[in-house]
């Protein structure tokens, strides 16, 4: 791990030497940017909660062998049903009515993981494949209703209205967005830990991940596991993304989650699928972004060098080998 | 019959990629990176064809520049014993990075960049043939990687049946160990299917940007992904992949004619290759579910 993220910072030098005309500017914004500040220091802090919840998602899938690659879809289409249940209910009291819209969130991205998991039980339809395909499907048919129907007329941004004043969550860091969901990202975490490794359903789940065969041996009903993780997988998303709605920007924006879907695998990858590794994991991620963002906003890079980062530590985080291949190579030398 | 037509144009980017994705299928990997390298493709491609004013070198160079980031997702994946499937999803991040990166750098911009200069992609026309309903239809009137991409499939289905390298292929897939026993190393056979993908990604790809002499960030919007069900769709054969591949081109073909007189938002056209994929992925794995049963009955009888 110490290799995968010194390698990742390396990178991140050598490419804004690469692409930089005042390379030692954008160095210290990409680095320190993220801290000059109240506002970029609490956003930071605030964009690593989707990924904590996306990152805990992914890992409860992970540790049992069930994949959910369509997390993009849920994170998105829970964040759209939120928005649309508060811009429904206008009046209603701002604790009950937020609960039953975070929570039609949750229970469309479980319904929309649940699909894949129900059909690879029923059929042994591919879970990696049909979870994907019905995430690119959602995000653009979310697209449509967000740019489409629910658009706001009389706003110029491709979004949703905002939700009513009841409903959006405290801000705890003004003048940054960071939110109390932070405080509901750490319960999570911990609930997620507590099933996974102190209750028995918990550990049949993870018996199923680490061998099946072994599992079914013991009387464990593998086929509910396959179904299970999936669904709690994609309840997770919905709520990180309905927490999106209500902590954070208080309305639906076209794409505005992009990315956490795919971030959250690293995340969970870099914590080797341990929920409460998940938080540092998100936190040095949403670092990542935050820092590029610095950069392009004060120096002449682009955010996408986050993105080319991101992409060595995907490549280097599952690689068994690199240890004995850096030996190997001293060996050579 | 322009419907037809239009279908061999929009299966020819997906047959290639699918040609390429069988080689790593049959040697056993899921190979998910499809996608990125159409991307670097596409992209390297116009950039290349643009500068020399060379239609050769900038497909050639794409193709090279696709391989190139095969052989680094080869690399880390077989040497470096990363997750196959992870380090695809890395490849993919990184070809959407990179690609935005390099035309920011390069051209100033994030949005789509136009190549007004770039070579066109030559039409390989007969009008005389052109006018056979159908056949002139499948045959005719499609720009030169169009027909590439049918003699990569011949190519391929010759290599993959009659030849040594094809049937250990297939056997680094099947049962990786009589590989080793024949004293080969069924990972070099992995790294050759995977760069054999970069091939074929690369020329898919250049033909998405050259058609348009222009690149769009993504512009292969989930292509690589529909290649790898084309693969499964079609049964891992040849024949296999060119049929389901049709049937895709098909389908989108008819929902953009659709569209001309039907008000369909464009996000549904753009879902629509997901949805019917998935629907195609379901229904194919109950029948093959359903197969196995009656096999398995017959056999207690």
């Amino acid at each position: 791990m110490t290799i995968t993220l010194s390698v990742a910072v390396l990178l991140a030098i050598v490419l804004i030497f690469l692409l930089s005309d005042d390379p030692g500017r954008t160095i210290y914004y990409f680095f320190a940017g993220p801290f000059i500040n109240r506002y970029y220091l609490g956003n930071l802090l605030n964009s690593a909660i989707p990924l904590v919840f996306a990152g805990l998602g992914i890992a409860v899938a992970f540790s049992s062998s069930a994949f959910n690659l369509g997390g993009e879809g849920q994170v998105y289409a829970g964040a759209l049903v939120t928005a649309a249940v508060c811009l429904a209910l206008p009046d209603t009291n701002g604790f009950i009515g937020g609960i039953a819209a975070v929570l039609a969130g949750v229970i469309t991205g479980a319904v929309l993981a649940g699909i894949s998991g129900y059909f690879k039980m029923k059929w042994n339809t591919d879970l990696l494949i049909s979870s994907f395909l019905i995430s690119a499907a959602v995000v653009l048919i979310v697209n449509f209703l967000i740019t489409g129907p629910l658009d706001d007329p009389a706003s110029s941004l491709l979004a949703t209205p905002k939700i009513a004043e009841q409903y959006r969550l405290l801000r705890i860091f003004k003048p940054s967005k960071l939110n109390i969901s932070i405080v509901f990202s750490i319960v999570a975490a911990i609930a997620v830990y507590t099933f996974m490794y102190h209750t028995h359903r918990g550990y049949e789940m993870r018996i199923c991940g680490l061998n099946p065969d072994f599992a079914r041996y013991g009387g464990v009903n593998v086929n509910t596991y396959l179904v299970l993780p999936m669904i709690l997988s994609g309840a997770l998303h919905g709520l990180g993304g309905g927490l999106a709605v209500t902590g954070t920007h208080y309305m639906a924006l076209k794409e505005f989650t992009f990315g956490v879907g795919w971030n959250g695998i690293a995340v969970a990858l870099i914590a080797k699928n341990h929920p409460l590794g998940v938080i540092p994991a998100a936190l040095f991620f949403a670092y990542l972004d935050a820092g590029a963002k610095a950069a392009m906003l004060h120096s002449d890079v682009t955010f996408e060098i986050a993105a080319i980062i991101q992409s060595v530590i995907f490549y280097l985080v599952t690689a068994q080998a690199i240890f004995s291949f850096v030996k190997y190579r001293q060996r050579v030398s | 019959m322009n419907v037809i037509h239009n279908a061999v144009a929009i299966m020819a980017p997906f047959l290639l990629a699918a040609i390429g994705g069988l080689f790593t299928e049959l040697t056993g990997m899921l190979n998910i990176a499809l996608e990125g390298l159409m991307l670097i493709g596409a992209f390297a491609s116009v950039v290349f064809a643009s500068a020399t004013g060379s239609l050769f070198l900038g497909v050639a160079l794409g193709i090279i520049s696709s391989v190139l980031v095969a052989y680094l997702f080869a690399f880390v994946s077989l040497r470096l014993k990363a997750n196959i499937f992870i380090s695809g999803l890395a490849t993919n991040l990184l070809a959407s990075g990179l690609t935005v990166v390099l035309a920011f750098k390069l051209f100033g911009s994030k949005g789509v960049i136009h190549f007004p200069g770039a070579p066109v992609l030559p039409l390989v026309s007969v009008p005389a043939l052109e006018r056979i309903p159908i056949l002139g239809d499948l045959f005719f009137g499609h720009n030169i990687l169009v027909y590439l991409g049918w003699i990569c499939l011949v190519l391929a289905a010759v290599v993959i049946y009659k030849t040594p390298f094809g049937l250990r292929i297939r056997a680094t897939g099947h049962d990786s160990s009589t590989v080793e026993s024949l004293g080969l190393n069924p990972q070099s056979y992995q790294l050759k299917a995977i760069l054999v993908s970069g091939f074929t990604c690369g020329a898919a790809g250049s033909m998405l940007t050259l058609n348009l002499q222009a690149f769009v960030p993504n512009i292969t919007a989930g292509r690589g992904w529909i290649a790898l069900v084309v693969i499964y769709l079609g049964n891992k054969t040849p024949l296999g992949i060119l049929i389901a591949s049709f049937v895709f081109g098909f389908a989108i073909s008819i929902s953009n004619y659709a569209q001309g007189f039907m008000e369909i938002p464009a996000d549904f056209i753009l879902a629509f290759p997901y949805i019917i994929t998935v629907v195609a992925m379901i229904g194919y794995s109950a029948v093959r579910h359903y197969r196995s049963q009656k096999l398995a009955m017959r056999r207690d009888r």
